[in-house]
């Protein structure tokens, strides 16, 4: 038998073959690193940045901007810890996450001298409680909860929890939002309860109360997901955050968004640099871009949200200042609170949850 | 040579039987009938028809997202197959070549992760690119990570295939190679490969096709900008359907008819993977 | 899909031929690895022992570590995790984990009972064709299997949707209430898994029926053997290797599910594959998440475990 192949003959090439495409694999994560110099990821909320506002950032910077999606604070949460602090540039907590964030040291602290559009916000919005020194958060938007339901035609719904909780008051199918923290806040207010208990008691009434709701709800679903159901028409009531509540009756106008008495949460979402962010810089850059008054505004009314910016409102649509689902007129606060982080009595909830989930 | 089954047993021809096998189609194949249906109708939101339309296949051809989507499930895909053959092959032969003390025992263990559920292997890998991670070892989640997941499940599947092909060879044909004067490595390299080569290339059809349907072991290890289409379709199922992800089921289910049609046409009979 | 088992037979003695070619062939040689063997076989061993063994052993022993307040997993090595499993939680005694893996063992061997009843008489069928329609029927079936698994899921959520023509119609038959979606619910996820683990039965069972001597069932028919007592003695047996490599094929992967009950459940039933996905995930308990796959980890073992000592016993006295 003639060996042509004389060369591949000998053993030890087979194997450098094997060590070259090895390393290959293994070079991957280094030349990531070296190609993506301008390059910013943002890990954000779905549907919750208008795409030509970045694409305005993009070409301005010469970068690219790649963003992630996430469906509930929870799972963002999830991914930080799970390595995410050293792949994002760009993340969006909610208020209560934030001190746990801190805590974790998945944050950044950021440079004041490069958010020059800071004094744009709203005094309101300004050492908020959760980061006093507005040391890793700046306010992005802001919102309430709150049930979109679609009423039977003639019918005023009532402004109540009990839409859901009571079978009586039963609209038809309904869905539950797939959060803990939101879902408890929900039934907690219902009983009579504070949305930040850490009472045992409070939250096995709370977790009873919600496993009869589950019987007679078609599922969990995120804000997103349950405003496309009641577009859909396969469910009657949904739980959802204010600016999906606003883009629903903007698109089907036989919607109504429902603060309910009872009491509900207001939250509010902030833009954070994680610690161990690739783009430092840029993301700072971003934040400042974003925090720049016509920009704001423009994200504002393409997410249909509340912006916490002063400087906004003379370019925000002046039907949706006017709209009581994205800016809730000011006695509707009284029965609005934020969610607080709770630290370890957060275990309880956790708890509650993996029983409602599992049962 | 397979005999014909006697007329006394064509009476489980019947027509119940007929009827059940036709049942059993229809069942498999109405979902997939469906979404195509749904990616030509023009609604937005619910699945009533309100006309036809082509407006979300050209919709789809815009959307960054799911093209970058289907580029890095490719490139998963290739890139693990790739890695995956070649461990997997090499094992088999070196199972099949060598002995050494622990080879019993590792023959008997190589089947379990074939049965290990998919979502134990995904935390645990979850847990070794975190270590990974904080000892700053440069894998992070993303592409590495979960081409290394890929590799890892696909490795047994390539190694079983590939060791029940040399099983089946006839040792006599290395023993006639050697005694012409082959070394080990030439009568590898020109006997036994050649022959093997319909199992490798089966073996790394299958590994292909594990990566392109994986899903829980790439969730558990994606990072930015390294969205697979099954993590895309997951998170668009669970954010409300909309009719762009049906045009795009529309055309996986297209590229499997065709893949299936191309590979039984070019083997002369369907892939079946045994 | 491969049944490993029946293709690795006997370790101790080296493989045997799949194709019964009637001898066994003991492939090893006497010549020690070298260096040359060493890499060959050690660089893939080395991986899976870094990529596999390794995490699982790491994910075992996670599960003895505690949770912190914020979700970061502490010393101190605590039972608590285990403790939390059988049912004392810090809400009182709530012994819904075992109820959830019950519920999970239960799906899946409803999921393989379900796909074992269609499979059987369609493999049997497809064994029985000829030629060109044969090849036709295989590949009609093994289409649907080379479609993405999750297209295949979800499509049913389209199917079962409130406004479907199959939901009015099951709706007309007395199936469910007018204008509700048949999901969420056990039904649908039923119908789903059925349909997504049927593919991986028949292949299996269509490779043992293919092989399947007519001869015997003819002499049992010639004995005077009726239908049901032919097929349980003269084709039975001879499916059985197939039927088996099915089962596991089925069995297991259906009880770790968590993308169909998720999608097609509501994400209201939970099952073990979405428990340990939440504990990774949202509820950020991973200590509690490990016990939780090391129990199902055990489980898993002591099932191949009790499979191969059957394996090898059956093996054993052969000539």
């Amino acid at each position: 038998m003639k060996i042509r192949y004389a060369q591949h003959a000998i053993p030890w090439v087979r194997n450098v073959r094997r060590l070259i495409l090895l390393l290959c694999v293994l070079w991957m994560p280094a030349s990531e690193g070296l190609a993506a110099s301008r390059e910013l990821r943002l890990f954000i909320w779905s549907e919750y940045i208008d795409p030509a506002v970045v694409a305005e950032f993009e070409r301005q910077h010469g970068c690219r901007v790649i963003m992630d999606f996430y469906e509930d604070t929870e799972s963002m949460l999830a991914r930080m810890l799970g390595g995410g602090d050293a792949l994002y540039d760009v993340v969006v907590p909610s208020d209560n996450i934030v001190p746990v964030m801190i805590r974790r040291k998945l944050l950044a602290p950021l440079n004041a001298a490069s958010l020059t559009n800071r004094i744009h916000l709203e005094a309101r919005f300004r050492r908020p409680d959760y980061d006093p020194e507005e040391r890793y958060t700046v306010p992005y938007l802001w919102g309430t909860m709150g049930l979109l339901v679609r009423p039977s035609p003639g019918q005023t719904p009532p402004d109540t929890w009990g839409l859901l909780f009571d079978p009586k008051l039963q609209p038809g199918p309904f869905v539950l939002i797939d959060s803990a923290r939101d879902l408890f806040a929900a039934a907690l207010r219902y009983l009579g309860c504070s949305l930040n208990s850490t009472n045992p008691a409070d939250l096995r009434r709370a977790r009873d109360l919600l496993l009869q709701t589950k019987k007679r709800a078609v599922g969990f679903e995120g804000s997103v997901g349950g405003m496309n159901k009641v577009l859909g028409r396969s469910v009657r009531a949904a739980i959802v955050y204010s600016g999906e509540a606003a883009r629903a009756i903007h698109t089907d106008t036989n919607l109504v968004y429902l603060l309910p008495r009872e009491g509900s949460v207001l939250w509010v979402d902030n833009l954070a640099i994680p610690a161990r962010a690739p783009h430092r810089d840029l993301a700072e850059a971003f934040i400042n871009w974003l925090l720049e008054p016509r920009n704001a505004a423009r994200i504002a009314n393409f997410t249909r949200f509340a912006s916490p910016h002063q400087g906004a409102r003379p370019y925000l649509n002046p039907s949706d200042l006017q709209n009581p689902a994205i800016y809730p007129p000011e006695e509707a606060f009284a029965r609005l609170d934020y969610l607080r982080d709770l630290g370890p009595a957060l275990r309880l909830y956790d708890e509650a949850w993996t029983q409602l989930k599992a049962r | 040579m397979k005999r014909a089954p006697p007329w006394s047993c064509r009476r489980f021809g019947s027509l119940p039987t007929y009827l059940c096998v036709l049942a059993i189609y229809l069942f498999l194949y109405a979902p997939l009938a469906a979404v195509v249906v749904q990616s030509c109708n023009a609604s937005r939101y619910g699945t009533a028809w309100t006309g036809f339309t082509t407006r979300w296949y050209q919709q789809l051809l815009h959307n960054e997202p799911a093209l970058q989507a289907v580029a890095n499930t490719l490139i998963l895909a290739s890139a693990s197959t790739v890695l995956a053959t070649v461990l997997g092959t090499s094992l088999a032969c070196g199972l099949s070549r060598w002995r050494f003390p622990g080879r019993d025992w590792l023959e008997r263990l190589l089947p379990v992760p074939v049965f290990v559920p998919d979502i134990l292997l995904a935390v645990a890998l979850l847990l070794a690119v975190v270590t990974a991670q904080q000892l700053g070892l440069g894998l992070a989640p993303g592409m590495p990570a979960m081409i290394v997941g890929h590799v890892t499940f696909q490795v047994p599947f390539v190694t079983l295939l590939v060791r029940a092909r040399l099983a089946g060879l006839d040792p006599a044909l290395e023993e006639a190679a050697r005694d012409l004067g082959a070394t080990g490595w030439q009568s590898f390299r020109h006997v036994i490969l050649p022959l093997l080569r319909p199992a490798v290339v089966a073996a790394a059809l299958l590994a292909f096709t594990l990566s392109l349907d994986d899903f829980v072991v790439s969730f558990f290890t994606t990072g930015p900008g390294a969205t697979t289409l099954p993590i895309l379709i997951h998170a668009s199922v669970k954010r409300g359907l909309s009719p762009e992800i049906h045009a795009l089921s529309t055309l996986l289910i297209l590229a499997a008819l065709v893949l299936t049609l191309a590979l039984t046409a070019l083997y002369r009979k369907p892939p079946i993977p045994t | 899909m491969i049944d490993p088992f029946f293709v690795a037979g006997r370790p101790s003695q080296g493989p045997v031929a799949v194709h019964e070619t009637g001898r066994t062939q003991d492939r090893g040689r006497s010549e020690a690895p070298g260096w040359i063997g060493a890499l060959v076989c050690g660089l893939p061993v080395l991986w899976m022992t870094l990529f596999f063994l390794l995490p699982l052993l790491g994910v075992v022993a996670m599960s003895f570590f505690s949770r912190g307040p914020d979700g970061e997993v502490t010393l101190p090595l605590t039972l608590e995790n285990y403790r939390r499993l059988v049912g004392f939680g810090e809400l009182g005694f709530d012994p819904l984990y075992p109820v959830v893996l019950g519920r999970s063992l239960l799906l899946g061997a409803v999921t393989t009972v379900f796909c074992l009843a269609l499979a059987l008489p369609l493999a049997l069928w497809l064994a029985r064709l000829s030629g060109r329609w044969q090849a036709l029927a295989l590949t009609l079936l093994v289409i649907p299997f080379w479609t993405n698994f999750l297209v295949r899921t979800y499509a049913w959520q389209v199917l079962l949707s409130p406004d479907s023509p199959l939901t009015q119609w099951l709706n007309r038959l007395g199936v469910g209430s007018a204008g509700e979606a048949l999901y969420p619910g056990w039904g649908a996820v039923l119908i789903a898994m059925v349909c997504d683990f049927l593919p991986f039965m028949v292949l299996p069972i269509y490779v043992s029926a293919e092989k399947l001597n007519w001869t015997l069932v003819e002499a049992a028919v010639d004995l005077g053997a009726n239908r049901w007592q032919a097929f349980r003695h003269a084709v039975w047996p001879q499916l059985r290797p197939g039927v088996a490599a099915g089962v596991v094929l089925v069995f297991l992967p259906a009880t770790g599910q968590f993308v169909v009950p998720d999608l097609l459940g509501g994400a209201k039933i939970a099952f073990l594959g979405n428990l340990l996905q939440q504990q990774f995930g949202p509820s950020r308990d991973w200590p509690f998440g490990a016990a939780l796959a090391t129990v199902a980890l055990a489980l898993l073992l002591l099932v191949l475990a009790a499979r191969g000592c059957r394996a090898l016993r059956q093996e054993a006295p052969a000539p």
